[in-house]
C-alpha cells in the first residue's frame, strides 16, 4: 500500500519553480530517502507532502489525505521541520503534554517521560525551550513527532545538531520503526547514514527528480559509493 | 569614529525597517504627515483655543506630552527589541553584536542612544513644531516663538528619554535601585502636583525657559541630558547570555482552570503561559486601560477645561470598548510566532479562537469595571446593562472582523490597503450608528434603548457568522511572520 503518492507535482513562486513534474510512490514500511543539494526543492516538497504548502499542480496524497486536508493529513503523519523551532516559552515537558492534547494521545504522562527519557532531557523538561541548546531543541521536536508513534515519519534533516551518540541511537530507533512495518521519508545531507538506512532513495536537482530507486538500482557500477552516485547525478544534470 | 558613523547607519535602517515590519511601508512614511497635519490644525485653532485655555496651561500640555513620549521612546526601545527579536527567532537585532563581535556594549548602546533621539526627532518632534511652523501666517505664532518651542520641546524629550535609559540602566544593576529611582521620579512629580511645593517649570527646565527666559534654565537642561546619558551609559553592564529559566509544569494545571472554554482550553492555557511568561501581561493590560482613560480625559479636558459641551453617556463609552480592543488583539498575536504547530494537526484558525478567547477574558473585567467607573461619574447607573449590552456586543463584534480579517498578523494586515479599506467599510458604519444612537437615548430613551438593543444583536448575528467563517479563511494557512 502506497503511503506516499505524488504524480506530476509542481510548485512555483513568482516565476521561480521550485519542483518540475515530479512522481513518486513510497510504499508502507520503507525507509526512503531524499537528497539533493541546497535550493534542489527537497523543503518545498517535504512541506507539500505535510500539508503545509498547497502544490501550484499536480497530485498529491500521504496516507491517504491530500494537502488541502492538511490538520487530517498531520494527525496522521509524525514531522519534523528542516529548522527546530520548539515554543519560546513553554517548557520541553509541557510543549510535549501540548502535542499530547493536540493529538488526543492517551497516557500522556507516561509517553512524556519516555521520550524525555529517550533523550536524556529529564534534567531539562522544566527549562523554557528558548533557553535549550540547539541539540536539545532538535531533540525535542524529534520527541514530539515521535510521540504518537505515528504509521508515517517525515524528517527533514534529522540529524542536524545532535552529537554522535544520538545520531546511533536515532539511527537504531528508525531502524526499528521500519521493522515494525511503518515507514520513514528522511531528507538528508548525511550521504552515509542514507547509505546505512534506506531502501530506497530518489535523487532531486533543480526541481527534478534526476534518479530514483534502490541503491543498487541508481549505481553505475558495483561498489560505487553513494557519494559518487550522488556528484554524477548532480553534476550530469 | 569610523565605526561609531558606521554603526549609527545601519541602526538607523534597522529601526525604519523594523517600523515598516510592524506597519508596513505606508504605515511608517504616514506617521510624520499625520503629526505634521495635526498639529497644524490645532495650531491654527489656538486662537479659539486660546479663548478657553491659558497659554501657561498649553505649554505645560505640550512639554509634558515631550516628557511622556521620551519616556515611552526609552521603554519602547526595549520592548520593541525583544518582540522582534522573538519575532525573527535566530535572527537578532544590532543591539546584540557585543555577543559575537569585539566591541562592548557600552559602544553599542551610547550610539543605540544617540540613534534613537536622532530617528524620533526626525520622525515625530520636527514634524510636530513642523506644523505648528506652518501657521504662522494663520496666527499669532511667531518664527521666533516657534523656534524656542522646538528647542523647548526637544531638549524636554530628550530628558524623558535620557531618564528613561538611565533607569533601564539602574534596572540592569539593581531592580530595587530602579524601583527607588523611580520612586525618586514620582516624588519629584507629586511635588508639583498635586502637593504644589514647585512649579512644573521648576522640574522640566525647558518649560521653566517660559516662564522666566532665563538663559541658563536652557544650558542646564543641556547639561541635564547629558549629564543623564552619559550616566545610562557608564552604568550599562555587559551582558552575557540569560540563565536558562525553569517553570514548574503549569500547562495541565491551568488547562483545567479554563476548562470552562471546552475544547479551547489546552490551547487557552498555552496562549496565558506565553502572555505570563513573556513579560507582556502589563502592556496588553495597559495598552488597554491607557487609550479608555485617555478618551475620557480628553473629553473631560474639552468639557472642563474648554468649557466644549460633550455630554457622552455611559452607551457611548460602552461603543467605544471594542473598537479600542484591536491594539490588545494585535499584542497577543506578536508573543510566538508558532511556527512549530505547521508540522502539527492544528490550524491557524484554532490558534486564532484562543487568542480571542484570551482576549475576551482580560478585556471583559477591565470594560466592565470601566463602564461602572463612568457610570458613576455620570450618575448613570440605570444605563449600565445597556451599556454593557452595547459594550459586550461590540468588543464581540470587532473582535471577529479582527480575527477574520488580519488572523494572527493584525499589525501588518491592517496597513495593506485592501484589508484596511474592508476593515474600515466593516467597523465604522456600526460605529457611527452607536454614537449617533447614544446621543439620541436623552430624547427618546425607548426608541433609543430598542434601537441599540437591536443593533447589538445583528452585531452578534453577523460576528456569529464571522467566526463561523475562521476555519475557512485560516484553516490553510501557515504560522509564522
Amino acid at each position: 500500500m502506497a503511503v506516499i503518492e505524488v504524480e506530476k507535482l509542481a510548485r512555483r513562486f513568482g516565476d521561480f519553480e521550485a519542483l518540475k513534474e515530479v512522481s513518486l510512490s513510497i510504499e508502507e514500511g520503507e525507509f526512503f530517502g531524499l537528497l539533493g543539494p541546497n535550493g534542489a526543492g527537497k523543503t518545498t516538497l517535504v512541506r507539500i507532502l505535510t500539508g503545509q504548502l498547497a502544490p501550484t499542480s499536480g497530485r498529491a496524497r500521504t496516507m491517504g489525505c491530500s494537502p488541502d486536508e492538511p490538520v487530517a493529513l498531520k494527525m496522521k503523519v509524525g514531522i519534523v521541520p528542516e529548522a527546530e523551532s520548539p515554543p519560546t516559552f513553554l517548557t520541553a515537558r509541557e510543549f510535549l503534554q501540548l502535542i499530547c492534547r493536540i493529538r488526543n494521545l492517551d497516557g500522556m504522562d507516561q509517553k512524556v517521560e519516555k521520550w524525555l527519557e529517550f533523550f536524556q532531557l529529564e534534567e531539562k523538561k522544566d527549562v523554557l525551550c528558548r533557553d535549550l541548546s540547539k541539540g536539545q531543541r532538535q531533540k525535542v521536536m524529534l520527541a514530539a513527532a515521535f510521540i504518537s508513534e505515528p504509521r508515517l515519519l517525515i524528517l527533514d534533516e534529522p540529524f542536524i545538531n545532535l552529537d554522535p551518540i544520538f545520531q546511533k541511537k536515532l539511527r537504531e530507533y528508525l531502524q526499528d520503526v521500519v521493522k515494525e512495518g511503518r515507514t520513514v521519508f528522511m531528507c538528508s545531507h548525511i550521504l552515509e547514514i542514507v547509505e546505512k538506512l534506506c531502501t530506497r532513495v530518489a535523487v532531486i536537482n533543480q526541481g527534478r527528480i534526476v534518479a530514483h530507486g534502490t541503491l543498487e538500482e541508481i549505481r553505475s557500477s558495483k561498489g560505487e559509493r553513494l557519494e559518487d552516485v550522488f556528484m554524477r547525478l548532480i553534476e550530469g544534470s | 569614529m569610523a565605526l561609531h558613523w558606521s554603526l549609527f547607519k545601519a541602526m538607523f535602517w534597522e529601526e525604519w525597517r523594523l517600523h515598516r515590519s510592524f506597519v508596513g511601508s505606508v504605515g511608517s512614511g504616514f506617521f510624520p504627515v499625520v503629526i505634521f497635519f495635526f498639529s497644524l490644525v490645532l495650531a491654527a485653532t489656538s486662537p479659539v483655543l486660546l479663548r478657553k485655555m491659558d497659554m501657561g496651561t498649553i505649554l505645560l500640555a505640550i512639554h509634558l506630552s515631550a516628557v511622556m513620549y521620551g519616556l515611552g521612546v526609552g521603554a519602547l526601545a526595549q520592548i520593541g527589541e525583544q518582540v522582534m527579536t522573538r519575532r525573527l527567532g535566530q535572527v537578532n537585532m544590532l543591539l546584540q553584536l557585543p555577543a559575537l563581535q569585539p566591541i562592548s556594549f557600552k559602544t553599542v548602546m551610547g550610539v543605540f542612544f544617540f540613534k534613537d533621539a536622532v530617528y524620533y526627532i526626525l520622525y515625530s518632534i520636527i514634524p510636530l513644531v513642523g506644523g505648528i511652523a506652518a501657521a504662522i501666517p494663520l496666527t499669532r505664532i511667531t518664527p521666533l516663538g516657534a523656534s524656542l518651542l522646538f528647542v523647548t520641546v526637544l531638549l524636554t524629550f530628550m530628558m524623558g528619554m535620557a531618564l528613561s535609559f538611565l533607569l533601564s540602566a539602574i534596572s540592569i544593576r539593581s531592580k530595587a535601585a530602579a524601583g527607588a529611582s523611580a520612586l525618586l521620579i514620582i516624588l519629584l512629580a507629586a511635588s508639583a502636583w498635586p502637593l504644589r511645593l514647585l512649579s512644573p517649570g521648576q522640574i522640566l527646565l525647558p518649560l521653566g525657559y517660559w516662564e522666566g527666559h532665563q538663559p541658563w534654565q536652557l544650558a542646564a537642561s543641556i547639561a541635564l541630558v547629558i549629564v543623564l546619558s552619559a550616566a545610562a551609559i557608564l552604568l550599562m553592564k555587559e551582558r552575557f547570555a540569560p540563565p536558562e529559566r525553569r517553570y514548574e509544569s503549569r500547562l495541565i494545571p491551568l488547562e483545567a482552570a479554563f476548562a470552562f472554554t471546552k475544547d479551547m482550553r489546552t490551547l487557552v492555557a498555552k496562549e496565558w503561559l506565553e502572555l505570563r511568561r513573556s513579560g507582556a501581561f502589563g502592556a496588553v493590560f495597559t495598552g488597554f486601560l491607557g487609550p479608555l482613560l485617555g478618551i475620557y480625559a480628553i473629553i473631560w479636558l474639552f468639557r472642563q477645561g474648554m468649557g466644549i459641551p460633550l455630554d457622552f453617556s455611559v452607551v457611548f463609552y460602552g461603543g467605544i470598548l471594542g473598537f479600542l480592543g484591536l491594539m490588545t488583539y494585535s499584542w497577543l498575536t506578536n508573543l510566538e510566532p508558532n511556527e512549530f504547530l505547521n508540522v502539527q494537526p492544528v490550524g491557524v484558525d484554532r490558534v486564532i479562537r484562543a487568542k480571542l478567547v484570551l482576549y475576551f477574558l482580560l478585556t471583559t473585567p477591565v470594560s466592565l469595571g470601566y463602564l461602572v467607573f463612568i457610570g458613576v461619574l455620570n450618575d448613570e447607573l440605570s444605563l449600565l446593562p445597556l451599556a454593557a449590552l452595547v459594550g459586550l456586543s461590540t468588543m464581540i463584534y470587532v473582535a471577529a472582523v479582527t480575527g477574520r480579517m488580519t488572523g494572527l498578523r493584525a499589525n501588518t494586515m491592517l496597513f495593506d490597503a485592501k484589508v484596511l479599506g474592508r476593515f474600515s467599510a466593516a467597523i465604522v458604519p456600526p460605529l457611527i450608528a452607536v454614537t449617533l444612537i447614544s446621543f439620541w437615548l436623552e430624547k427618546s430613551p425607548i426608541v433609543g434603548s430598542l434601537s441599540l438593543c437591536l443593533l447589538a444583536v445583528a452585531l452578534l448575528i453577523v460576528s456569529r457568522h464571522l467566526f463561523a467563517g475562521l476555519a475557512k479563511r485560516w484553516g490553510k494557512e501557515s504560522f509564522g511572520i
